[in-house]
């Protein structure tokens, strides 16, 4: 059989994980700290957290960030660790059942960030 | 009078036909100053002359004697024998078929470095004396020429544990980047072509047991990481 040379792939993978990786170590203890720090945390002080328009983007962002970071570890795990001789469709399937799972959740989140009115 | 040490050695005879297994030998060695090659020499001379494995210069040059030993990947002339816990346990290297004891198939290690072109690549006319450097330019080859491809970094590597056959593990990546880093060297747009690839470079996701592992004392983790810093580089 011809080998097949490289894929010139990898690259893109690699980066958004790095990139996600930074949004939610600069996102998550800010987060937590504005959290904790809020005189209280009854529901018109959770209200009043998420009605910004400011907070909602950045929260989604976050949500992305570690479905991206999930789905590309995910995607590296199946890599590594799936392979026989019919793993190539075990590892397709895998990847877009997932991709698939986390864009619900993504449409999900949109849906309870912008439900707070 | 010397002590008496405890080891257990791999042992795999093919022709045999048995399963490998793990044979006990006592001997009568004091460990003061010596490494564990001069105890495998040891048990061969007087114990088993059946034993089996690879040395040469017998002292971390030749990269010829890469064993397990403890759990660990070392080089069995430069380790030693003092602190090892008994019985010290000698395998082969991991992950690489087994051709008797030892003695490990170094073909797959051979064919990822053979993979990177590890040789300059220069289409210029060949000077009269000699391709000059700067010694800047020759302090970047600094902690990459030095690997001896003993084996010991990849086989130790869980990415070449689980995809032995795509990810090229991290001496040929130490090596391949030892040409990238070459300032005479014309082919790094195509070594770098070759490399981005999920599997030959980016299974590799900096578990460092290469660097902890390594004789030579080398980071090809290092070296991986300014491979990825070039692909950034050259896309952005």
């Amino acid at each position: 059989m011809r080998r097949v040379g490289g894929s010139r792939r990898g690259l893109d993978m690699w980066l958004m994980q790095r990139a996600s990786s930074i949004y939610m170590a600069l996102f998550m203890p800010l987060f937590a700290i504005y959290v904790l720090a809020a005189p209280s945390l009854d529901y018109a002080g959770w209200r009043a957290l998420f009605m910004p328009l400011g907070m909602k983007v950045a929260v989604l962002l976050c949500v992305l960030a570690v479905l991206l970071h999930a789905w590309i570890g995910l995607r590296e795990i199946f890599i590594d660790y799936l392979h026989c001789a019919r793993c190539l469709a075990l590892r397709l399937f895998s990847y877009f059942a997932f991709a698939t799972l986390y864009l619900a959740c993504l449409v999900w989140t949109v849906d309870i960030l912008w439900s707070v009115k | 009078m010397p002590a008496q040490m405890r080891f257990r050695v791999y042992r795999y005879d093919p022709e045999s036909g048995a399963k490998p297994w793990m044979r006990d030998y006592a001997i009568e060695f004091e460990p003061k100053g010596k490494k564990v090659l001069d105890a495998l020499i040891a048990i061969k001379d007087t114990l088993d002359e059946s034993l089996s494995f690879r040395r040469s210069c017998r002292e971390g040059v030749c990269g010829s004697d890469g064993v397990n030993v403890n759990g660990r990947n070392v080089l069995a002339c430069v380790t030693p024998l003092e602190g090892l816990a008994q019985p010290i346990e000698i395998r082969p290297l991991p992950r690489l078929g087994v051709v008797r004891d030892l003695i490990v198939d170094m073909e797959q290690f051979y064919r990822h470095y053979r993979a990177v072109k590890p040789y300059l690549v220069n289409l210029d006319p060949e000077p009269e004396n000699e391709r000059p450097q700067s010694p800047a330019e020759r302090a970047e080859l600094d902690g990459l020429w030095e690997c001896i491809l003993c084996g010991c970094c990849t086989t130790s590597c869980p990415s070449f544990w689980w995809n032995p056959d795509k990810f090229l593990g991290p001496a040929a990546l130490l090596q391949g980047y030892r040409f990238i880093a070459d300032s005479r060297d014309q082919a790094t747009d195509e070594r770098l072509d070759f490399l981005e690839d999920p599997y030959r470079l980016f299974r590799c996701h900096g578990i460092m047991n290469c660097v902890e592992v390594c004789p030579k004392g080398l980071n090809p983790t290092a070296a991986i990481g300014k491979i990825k810093s070039l692909l950034v580089k050259r896309a952005f």
